[in-house]
């Protein structure tokens, strides 16, 4: 199913985020995929996040399709020249993949092969531009494909970033090139995102926040000084601090819940980053669709 | 110029494993004004050769040894020297290396020619005796026109050529927090010249064919 068909009934679109795993054990991954599977819309299934080399996001993205969760499949340019962009594309249509999410990709100098030779053949609006003409049942290069994609198509855009005018051109050539839905950098700042919003209210595509359940004073932050765009403002570090690390999980959903609800109105939907807390999703969930898809078996199921 | 740093000695002694009578050959061109191949450095790696046991028979300083005839002639006073040495090591970049291979092959000389040197890049922008920078990596599709006389494609950690990825922070890049995102640097500069409408334009794949190696440059005239 294409998010797309949830954007045009105009409902709150919720998606959550597994990352693969350093090997070939998949229980894991497609536990927590099953899991989720009745509290959100789709699932993000990363691309060697944090240029760590894993298990690829395309036979991911197929194993959890396979279990009846919908797969946003991510895609990053660091690792693939062209023809393995192109190549994976086809491959992740031809196994039923129906959204996917066009990155850069964090430099290969983060990760854990940093002496690797980088990529980058194509930039991000180009390879939206490329998944759009895959779409349209031509490769780069114009040849005809017997068999043409049928991807709707995600970009991402950092509502914090600076300058703020910088990245909403780009943004605004990531449209251009064909993006039909985005996911946002991790949002805390209210304000922050309501001047993002005012300057690209013309846009008319769905924007999903992106949220991460603050875990710590700390990972706040670390964020704060490492993270672009991130910005926890100071009344929510010391919330996140002001009980004990025991009740931090408790705190944090009740924080995420009190953000999303302040910037539900400003968006199509919310995109959950839970980086290990995954339990808390179907609990956010609950407080956000009106229909709750969570079943009270899957949150206990989650809990324990 | 191209930027040369000098192989650890260990690694040079291991090349002249078995070896006594050497030449050393410099470059009196990039390799002199990167410290490493000019007449200081050929005699001090000779001397350094020479204390280890080593016979250096010849020391050899073309103009610029990448130019083929230049150091044909700086090899010419040399030809018993160059049929009694065991080998040679060049303190230039690659093409040197290679060049003094081709002359001596024409020589009908068969022998090896070490590296002395590592080559680290074609520094276009150059503080002398302090910094030597690469801000154009030859692409073969100059775009500076387009964006404000900055380059992304060398700039730019990932080459990006329709605006910044989401790493940079406080205008700072993803991989080194010193260094300036270039993406920002050229907003500013497009902002500051009326010229933000380049921006928005989208640039379509680069053509890396006219990067493939080994480039050339043929004249006919």
């Amino acid at each position: 199913m294409k998010l797309s068909k949830l954007f045009n009934k105009k409902e709150f679109v919720i998606t959550g985020e597994v990352g693969p795993p350093k090997g070939t054990h998949m229980s894991e991954v497609l536990k927590e995929a099953r899991f989720l599977r009745p509290c959100v819309d789709a699932i993000n299934v990363t691309d060697n996040q944090s240029a760590v080399m894993r298990l690829g996001s395309l036979v991911v993205s197929a194993k959890i399709k396979e279990q009846g969760v919908e797969p946003i499949y991510q895609l990053t340019c660091r690792d693939r020249n062209r023809i393995a962009i192109q190549s994976d594309l086809l491959s992740a249509s031809a196994m039923g993949i129906e959204n996917v999410l066009c990155l850069t990709g964090d430099h290969i100098q983060l990760g854990d092969h940093f002496d690797a030779k980088a990529v980058f053949d194509l930039d991000s609006v180009q390879l939206i531009n490329v998944v759009r003409g895959l779409n349209e049942g031509h490769d780069m290069m114009g040849n005809e494909l017997a068999g043409k994609t049928d991807f709707y198509i995600g970009a991402v855009v950092n509502p914090g970033a600076d300058p703020l005018e910088l990245q909403v051109i780009k943004m605004e050539k990531k449209i251009e090139a064909g993006a039909q839905f985005f996911q946002t950098q991790a949002v805390y700042d209210v304000s922050l995102f309501e001047k993002f919003i005012r300057m690209v209210e013309g846009f008319n595509v769905p924007i999903m926040v992106g949220i991460i359940p603050l875990k710590s004073p700390g990972m706040a932050r670390y964020m704060n000084q490492n993270v672009s765009g991130i910005q926890v403002p100071e009344s929510m570090i010391k919330e996140i601090g002001s009980v004990d690390s025991n009740s931090r999980k408790k705190k944090s959903l009740e924080m995420t819940i009190k953000l999303i609800n302040e910037l539900k109105d400003m968006c199509q939907g919310v995109h959950i980053m839970p980086l290990g807390w995954w339990d808390l999703i179907p609990y956010i969930v609950k407080e956000f669709k009106e229909e709750s898809k969570c079943y009270e078996e899957t949150r206990k199921a989650i809990a324990s | 110029m191209i930027g040369t740093v000098t192989k650890p000695m260990e690694e040079i002694y291991h090349y002249l494993q078995g070896e006594k009578k050497v030449i050393v050959v410099g470059c009196d061109g990039c390799a002199r004004i990167s410290h490493t191949g000019g007449e200081p450095e050929v005699n001090s790696m000779a001397d350094k050769l020479e204390e280890k046991g080593f016979n250096v028979i010849a020391r050899i300083l073309p103009e610029r040894t990448c130019y083929i005839h230049k150091t044909k002639k700086a090899f010419a006073p040399y030809d018993n020297e160059i049929k009694e040495a065991d080998s040679f090591l060049v303190l230039g970049c690659g093409g040197a290396v290679q060049v003094v291979r081709q002359v001596t092959e024409e020589k009908g000389i068969y022998k090896p020619i070490h590296p002395g040197l590592n080559s680290i890049g074609h520094m276009d922008t150059i503080i002398e005796d302090t910094l030597f920078l690469e801000q154009c990596q030859e692409c073969g599709e100059c775009i500076l026109e387009e964006t404000g006389g900055i380059c992304p494609v060398t700039k730019c950690a990932k080459g990006l050529l329709n605006g910044p990825c989401g790493g940079a922070e406080n205008g700072k890049c993803e991989v080194d927090r010193n260094r300036d995102c270039a993406w920002i640097l050229i907003y500013e500069r497009l902002k500051r010249l009326g010229q933000l409408d380049r921006l928005k334009s989208y640039k379509p794949p680069k053509n890396y064919s006219k990067m493939s190696k080994p480039r050339m440059l043929q004249l006919n005239l």
